[in-house]
């Protein structure tokens, strides 16, 4: 058949009219059917008993309370609790999602695991509790035998004065070793600062919801500074009612962050210039006449000049500040107004309970001591120490203390060797614990100084602004163990994992969140019964430590963790004064002690029942009268002399220049024992080649310490701050043109001591020259939800160390942009 | 008119539940996004950061008000649906009848099963609260997701769009509480949000507008309150309030000029008025 035109048509039509009598369209137009309704599955939702069980969460410091609500033994949602003092009701994003955290499986150990392959790689299998107790209790007590305790190391991320932090150091003094670590956190800036200035090693207790001018030095208020829920309580409370009658917050940051642009008034200092802009308050201040003379008078010294028993004069703060930082001195320095320098210290000093609090983003990293000095000088100039809406005297948290541990000998001859971290040494003489020097220690010595790790809810390899250093020591300390519940960085580069339960699953103390104006004790509540086979980490100590040797195990000579817990918890009860309930009418910042609500107990054990059920313990604060300080001159010291007794005995080895110098101070003896500016600090590596400064920003909808963020987070992230897999850094328009940079192009941003790969959003809130990375992003273990979104900035950060204290500057690394 | 009187013989009194957002107050810090996610089901995948595929009821949107540094101001709209109390767009484009505004309490539903995926409503909607499910929803039982789901909201399937309901089962729920204790009215603070509820600055506050009680009604009269593209009619229950006009000004698509600040308001015997931004010295 000749193919031509007209048989074409025929064929055609033929072939689908022939078609239509073949069952083919019918069968396709029905599998086209089928495979759309074909659902791979949408899930079968499970129908029970709804219940509501009280906790708090214990997911940052802060301790918010928490309503979870169930379905049969299912928890279904996290709230808020109306009934809790510190969050009447709302909670923080984190917190709002934690459920994902409890039963997300790919993000947690289902059980004690052992590493097998190679190191790094993440792979594990399983084994038994036992097994687990057995490999890690040869290991130490074969220490122990050959007499060098001090290889076992421990750091620990449990907030400082928790029972679990208190077990951990308990654990290391009774196996020998000193070299008990702690990540580092704005407490340890607070306690040092609080212990100089006012004698107390509390947190510091500033009063924020009496308070009518909040002057912020950097606390990211809505970043999750101090304890989230009850800042962003304080908050919504100082936007009630008449505008002219509203408590009024001036924010010092470098960049437009949420607090800054929502306050009422924004000051751009250069970071690391903050402690400057604070003297040169103090000095228009001084200058002014707005001080408390009475304060000044009473309950200070070192303000006036003075003489010493020697008969040296000593030159006081108020002729330091005079000379040293003017109003004009000042604006060179921070790159602030002058005109808003002096507005800003006659608003300060005019309101009526004004409070300067001192922050570095959230509470999760160290700030710098001298800065924090100079910030709470400000508060004593203004007399708002131990004044209704400016900074509390409390008393420390009353627990009972556990019995001092029997060390046998080689314990004890472990315990007289030194840190390895350096702390308490001339060098960093207040320091109690430094991290990043622990892994500086591990990583200079050619064969690592500690042979077994071991790793309490902490994720250091992410978490500490080192440069990855920590990192490196991981790998070569031989044998690292994680009691992480969660497959974080650092448990993905351990040896041994002995899981603990998370939050909804333990029982476990919230001591004195960050912050807070009053003592504050609260227990979280199992809410569900361990959903894996995971023990609490205190209880699996115990059972380490009976593992080790009869002489660790002796140390713990009680049933379980939650009996630790109580024995501590007796205190509370001794000391009196605490109550337990809460009437939203009457918060606890408007009670006083001795007066009003009733403790709501009777004895001890209805205390403890109390508590069990989700309670809370707190004890009011008043003003008090008599003496306040408990520092060696018994007053306010604005010239610390605890600082001068401590070069004076470290100089005696040495020049007291070198002594100075040690310690990184570069201003004179006097002054060193004083609040002032270092101005090396902030100007740490900067040069041609490195012409930009990094600084990591935090934001309250993304964890950035150990706790890995829930992924529902990351729907509320932007996509110019996270897009795919790449982060984004903001710049100032201004610095971009310079480097011919536009929205969305990639960057490598190099420090001296790394590189990261970034997209660029420009961002007329951040300061020109200044590059910021978000901080919580590129990890490097979790889940498909978490791992490998966007870039560490710890990663490349230089830090230096911070005057006096030793802890990292991570506020300030040189970089420079190299466009990809 | 006439539907609408013949409503109200029939039901009685109208409900007419929505909220007010103090923007003042309002942080940026994401916890309504989350709270709602987590009581509504919604499913959360691998990639959230492709924005227009990504699925939250309630969204923050981050304004600024473009000036240059050390003057610059960001802002949030948290945005969940609008619940239009006139002709919502969505209604009246739906082909399926699987949206509609529920005239007794003013919610605008959405029926996922009756719902056919041609996404009208999703164009009609001029706030963007619209969602559709490009995929099945993501909770693998193998990884243990599916355990946190609340059996008080369906999970829904690929091929249909979904937002916000003003969290209906818990207007359920309350209700079956009351009715169970003999009531046939509910207290204000029996119902309310997930986002309204989990705020930790407590700037959202929900109830019923035509309730003279409630504190949302009260709040709605002051002179601040302004509502997203007011003037297209469409009358949103969700009410915003700032005092700074930069954020006001981008509340509406005003022509340069059009803008005016509130001055001068009284309102409960005191004096208000607008600013235009942050303060400075």
């Amino acid at each position: 058949m000749e193919l031509n035109r007209r048989n074409f048509i025929k064929f055609l039509v033929g072939g689908v009219v022939g078609i239509q009598a073949t069952p083919l369209p019918w069968k396709f137009t029905d599998d086209v059917a089928i495979w759309t309704q074909n659902w791979p599955w949408v899930p079968d939702l499970a129908k029970g008993e709804f219940s509501e069980a009280k906790s708090v969460c214990n997911l940052c410091p802060g301790g918010c309370g928490i309503s979870v609500r169930k379905v049969d033994d299912r928890a279904i949602k996290i709230d808020g609790r109306t009934d809790y003092p510190m969050n009447p009701g709302g909670i923080c994003p984190v917190g709002a999602g934690g459920l994902q955290l409890l039963y997300d499986e790919t993000l947690r150990f289902t059980g004690p695991m052992k590493r097998v392959g190679m190191r790094g790689k993440g792979e594990f299998v399983r084994i038994p509790w036992d097994e687990a107790f057995q490999i890690l209790g040869d290991r130490i007590s074969g220490l122990r035998r050959k007499g060098v305790p001090e290889q076992v190391a421990a750091i620990d991320g449990n907030p400082k004065g928790t029972t679990m932090s208190v077990l951990i150091d308990r654990f290391m003094q009774a196996v020998g070793s000193p070299n008990y670590v702690r990540t580092s956190s704005i407490e340890d800036t607070y306690r040092l600062g609080n212990f100089l200035m006012q004698g107390s090693e509390s947190t510091m207790a500033y009063d924020l919801e009496n308070s009518d001018y909040v002057l912020s030095f950097g606390c990211g208020l809505l970043e999750g500074w101090g304890a989230p829920g009850r800042v962003m309580n304080a908050w919504g409370l100082w936007h009630e009612g008449h505008p002219d009658k509203r408590t009024t917050i001036a924010q010092v940051e470098s960049r437009a962050s949420n607090t800054a642009s929502k306050a009422d008034y924004w000051v751009a200092p250069v970071p690391g210039t903050e402690g400057a802009l604070a003297l040169g308050l103090a000095h228009v201040i001084i200058k002014e006449g707005l001080c408390d003379e009475r304060f000044l008078n009473d309950h200070t010294f070192g303000f006036e000049d003075w003489d010493s028993f020697e008969g040296r004069l000593h030159s006081g703060f108020k002729t330091m500040v005079l000379k040293n930082y003017s109003p004009q001195k000042v604006a060179e320095i921070t790159g602030v107004e002058r005109e808003t320098i002096v507005s800003l210290a006659k608003h300060f000093a005019g309101a009526k309970a004004p409070v300067a609090i001192y922050g570095k983003g959230k509470d999760g990293q160290n700030g710098s001591l001298y800065e924090f000095m100079a910030v709470h000088s400000l508060n004593a100039l203004v007399g708002s120490i131990n004044r209704a809406g400016g900074v509390l005297l409390p008393d420390a948290l009353p627990l009972s203390p556990l019995p001092p541990v029997k060390t046998d000998a080689i314990a004890s001859e472990g315990l007289r060797g030194p840190r390895l971290d350096a702390a308490g040494t001339d060098h960093y003489p207040f320091a109690h614990s430094l991290i990043n020097n622990f892994a500086d220690a591990v990583v200079s010595k050619s064969k690592s100084p500690i042979d077994t790790l071991l790793v309490f809810s902490a994720n250091p390899a992410f978490t500490v602004p080192d440069g990855g250093n920590f990192r490196d020591a991981l790998k070569r300390i031989p044998f690292v163990v994680s009691f992480s519940p969660y497959r974080d960085d650092t448990a993905h580069m351990a040896d041994l994992i002995l899981p603990d339960c998370t939050f909804l699953e333990k029982r476990e103390d919230v001591v004195w969140p960050v912050g807070l104006q009053y003592p504050f004790y609260a227990l979280t509540t199992p809410v569900v019964s361990p959903v894996y086979d995971t023990r609490n980490a205190g209880d699996a100590l115990m059972e380490l430590a009976n593992a080790v040797d009869k002489t660790v195990g002796g140390a713990f000579p009680w049933e379980d963790y939650e009996a630790v817990v109580k024995v501590r918890a007796k205190g509370l009860f001794e000391a009196g004064g605490g109550r337990m309930t809460y009437e939203p009418s009457n918060p606890v910042w408007k009670q006083t002690e001795g007066k009003g609500a009733k403790p709501g107990y009777g004895d001890f054990d209805e205390m403890w029942d109390n508590l069990l059920a989700g309670g809370f313990w707190y004890r009011p604060v008043n003003v008090k009268g008599g003496s306040l300080f408990n520092t060696p001159s018994g007053r306010f010291e604005f010239f610390s002399k605890k600082i001068a007794k401590t070069i004076e005995s470290a100089s005696s080895q040495s020049t007291m220049e070198t002594t100075l110098k040690q310690m990184g101070i570069s201003v004179g003896e006097d002054e060193a024992c004083m609040p002032h500016y270092e101005a090396a600090a902030s100007e740490a590596g900067r040069s041609e080649q490195y012409p930009l400064r990094m600084m990591p920003y935090e934001m309250i909808n993304l964890a950035s310490g150990w706790i890995p963020s829930p992924p529902f987070l990351y729907k509320t992230i932007f996509d110019h701050q996270l897009l795919k897999n790449e982060s984004f850094a903001a710049i100032n328009p201004v610095t971009a043109a310079e480097y011919q940079l536009k929205e969305g192009d990639r960057v490598a941003v190099k420090s001296p001591v790394g590189k990261v790969t970034v997209r660029i959003n420009l961002f007329e809130g951040a300061m020109p020259g200044i590059v910021y990375l978000p901080l919580g992003f590129g990890h490097t273990a979790y889940d498909e939800f978490i791992k490998g979104k966007g870039v560490n900035p710890n990663s490349i950060v230089l830090a230096g160390k911070d005057p006096l204290s030793g802890g990292p500057v991570w506020w300030n690394t040189p970089v420079r942009l190299i466009k990809v | 008119m006439k539907k609408e009187d013949h409503g109200k013989e029939e039901q009685g009194r109208r409900y007419k539940y929505g909220m007010v957002i103090d923007l003042d107050k309002c942080t940026g810090c994401g916890t309504c996004m989350v709270a709602c996610a987590a009581e509504n089901n919604v499913s959360v995948r691998p990639d959230q950061s492709d924005k227009e595929r990504t699925i939250t009821w309630m969204r923050l949107y981050k304004i600024s008000n473009g000036k240059s540094f050390p003057h610059t101001e960001i802002s949030y709209f948290p945005r969940p649906c609008m619940h239009c109390d006139h002709h919502p767009p969505c209604v009246s484009v739906c082909v399926s009848t699987a949206t509609k505004l529920d005239f007794n309490t003013g919610i605008v539903s959405q029926i996922y099963t009756r719902c056919i995926g041609c996404r009208y409503c999703q164009a009609a909607c001029p706030y963007g609260v619209r969602y559709f499910n490009w995929w099945d929803t993501y909770f693998p039982k193998d990884k243990g997701l599916d355990r946190y789901l609340s059996p008080e909201v369906s999970p829904r399937m690929r091929g249909v769009v979904e937002k916000c309901s003003f969290c209906h089962h818990r207007l359920m729920r309350a209700k079956n509480q009351a009715y169970a204790e003999g009531r046939r009215e509910i207290e204000e603070k029996e119902y309310t949000t997930a986002c309204a509820e989990a705020c930790p600055v407590q700037a959202i506050t929900f109830g019923d507008l035509n309730n003279p009680d409630h504190k949302v009604s009260k709040l709605i009269k002051h002179p601040f309150t302004f509502r997203l593209l007011e003037r297209l009619g469409t009358e949103p229950k969700v009410y915003y309030r700032s005092s700074r006009d930069w954020v006001r000004k981008l509340g509406d698509n005003f022509l340069p000029g059009e803008y005016t600040p509130v001055v001068n308001q009284t309102w409960m015997e005191e004096e208000w008025s607008t600013k235009p931004g942050r303060d400075e010295f």
